[in-house]
């Protein structure tokens, strides 16, 4: 078992202009591990995850994937030059994306958008493609839509195409951008359990999202950002259970009334309360912050 | 009647000529218009101001201008043409900037998380510009495409001013001799009507041709 990180992002910092959206961002993402980002709008969890890729070019620090450097080399004085293409492709080739719009290509049927990374980017043969390409769909429920065109089919479907195409490719890591902010909430659930039996794979995978509940019941590790930096990074049990961070309190406040109010009955005892130290509603969340894949 | 019917010959002579030159012009035109868009994406710093100047001024002056530039300028130059052949060469520049801006829209159309989407799967530039963007561009352009050669059709006609034998300067030669004007006017708009209707009839046919546009699978 090597100790090192698949994935590492050490002070990595990222401006438009004169706005610094990334204000050092340090993460270790290790094999096996699932991370979710959690944070206000405009925190620029997004954007860390395109760091990740370099889907968006960081200015400051160093994103490592499998001890390479992505997105700069360094020339004989030590300074940093932007990679080409070419090399950055070949340095995140383990890491593949599920976008919040799904960014299916919509003049493709189903099995030419899985097919699609295989046969464009790996120069893999047509049919080796599409068996690889059918195995993915059938890993998500869809091997039956296979020659169905995207704009056929509902968004949570769109999303596991979406998460197909990402699979087909045979990644190492699995970047997450709120794949399931852009669906109708009773669509939320079929994607979510395809993330989750990713989970119980071992598919490492980093995520941004708003599903609190699911952030807590699957990661390894939360980590909450604020304002471009890492405010509080751990297990979800210190995170969404006894965060002592005023901001992330405020954060949570909302997600946790609507947790408690439908269900005031199980509001924990005092006694209960007085055994944890918590506050009854922590309290009662960290009931349900339990390993992953509960 | 008959005087109609004996104009039926000369009008369908006169009609391969605007076919001919109109359909070569918008031939070239998209070619140069493509081509001018897939430069100006390809080396957008270098290229965006050249671009710019020639839809600029190209739009902006009217099409018999660039024809008699073409046909009496260049002459100056030592580079004469026949009058087709200059009708053509100016029809094409002058399409060639409406061709481009075409495109461009075609291009403009294709939303970015499908190029991000591209590059995240570690597809190349070419694989992407060939496979991803350049059927949808096209799709997203036919309509406008067909359009515009219907246009540069009609634009044709200005040709008949340096006495290329189309279908305008043919009307205008029967009316000049006969004093009629009911009968050549209407055989010249029924003639339009005619390849203008088949350009549109060919692109909505190319259009229910493309799976992915159809709103019932």
């Amino acid at each position: 078992m090597s100790a090192l990180p698949i994935l590492q992002l050490k002070a990595v910092g990222k401006s438009y202009g004169a706005t610094r959206v990334l204000k050092g961002i340090d993460l270790d993402v290790m094999r096996g591990e699932i991370v979710t980002l959690i944070g206000p709008s405009g925190s620029g969890k997004t954007t860390a995850l395109r760091c990740m890729n370099f889907l968006e070019a960081y200015d400051e620090g160093e994103v490592w994937i499998k001890g390479q450097l992505l997105g700069y080399r360094l020339n004989g004085r030590a300074e940093r030059i932007r990679d080409s293409d070419e090399s950055i492709a070949e340095v995140r080739r383990p890491v593949a994306m599920v976008f919040q719009q799904f960014n299916l290509w919509p003049h493709m049927t189903v099995l030419a958008n899985v097919a699609a990374p295989l046969v464009l980017s790996k120069k893999i043969g047509k049919g080796e493609a599409r068996r690889k390409a059918l195995a993915a769909l059938q890993r998500v429920g869809l091997e039956h839509k296979a020659d169905a065109y995207p704009a056929r089919l509902s968004g949570g479907q769109q999303q596991r195409v979406g998460i197909a195409r990402a699979l087909a490719i045979e990644p190492e890591v699995m970047l997450l951008d709120e794949p399931t902010s852009a669906l109708d909430p009773e669509l939320v659930e079929e994607v979510l359990s395809v993330i989750r039996s990713l989970a119980q794979d071992g598919m490492t995978m980093v995520m941004v999202t708003h599903e609190m509940s699911f952030a807590a019941k699957i990661s390894d590790k939360v980590v909450f950002m604020e304002a471009g930096k890492i405010v509080e990074a751990g297990p979800p049990a210190q995170l969404f259970g006894n965060t002592r961070t005023p901001r992330l309190q405020q954060f949570l406040k909302p997600w946790f009334d609507r947790s408690l109010s439908p269900t005031p009955t199980s509001t924990p005892n005092a006694d209960n309360a007085a055994t944890t130290g918590l506050n009854p509603p922590e309290a009662a969340l960290i009931v349900t912050v339990t390993g992953r894949g509960a | 009647m008959n005087a109609f019917l004996s104009m039926v010959p000369r009008f369908a002579d006169a009609m391969l000529v605007t076919l001919e030159v109109s359909l070569l012009a918008a031939f070239l035109g998209m070619i140069g218009g493509f081509a001018l868009n897939a430069l100006r994406m390809r080396f957008s710093k270098a290229l965006a101001i050249p671009y710019r100047t020639y839809v600029w001024l190209v739009r902006g002056m009217p099409y018999l201008s660039q024809l008699v530039i073409v046909y009496f300028g260049l002459p100056v130059l030592g580079l004469t043409m026949t009058a087709a052949q200059a009708t053509i060469v100016s029809l094409s520049i002058y399409a060639a900037a409406y061709f481009a801006e075409i495109f461009r829209a075609g291009w403009a159309s294709i939303p970015h998380g499908q190029i991000e989407a591209a590059r995240a799967f570690g597809i190349g530039r070419r694989a992407a510009f060939r496979a991803i963007e350049l059927p949808q561009a096209l799709a997203f352009a036919v309509p406008l495409l067909a359009n515009q050669v219907i246009l540069v059709i009609k634009e044709s006609a200005v040709a008949s001013i340096i006495t290329v034998p189309e279908l305008t300067m043919t009307a205008s030669d029967i009316v000049a001799s006969t004093y009629t004007y009911i009968g050549p006017y209407a055989m010249l708009i029924v003639c339009y009507w005619l390849l203008t209707q088949a350009v549109a009839l060919i692109a909505a046919r190319a259009s229910a041709l493309i799976p992915f546009l159809q709103k019932t699978s």
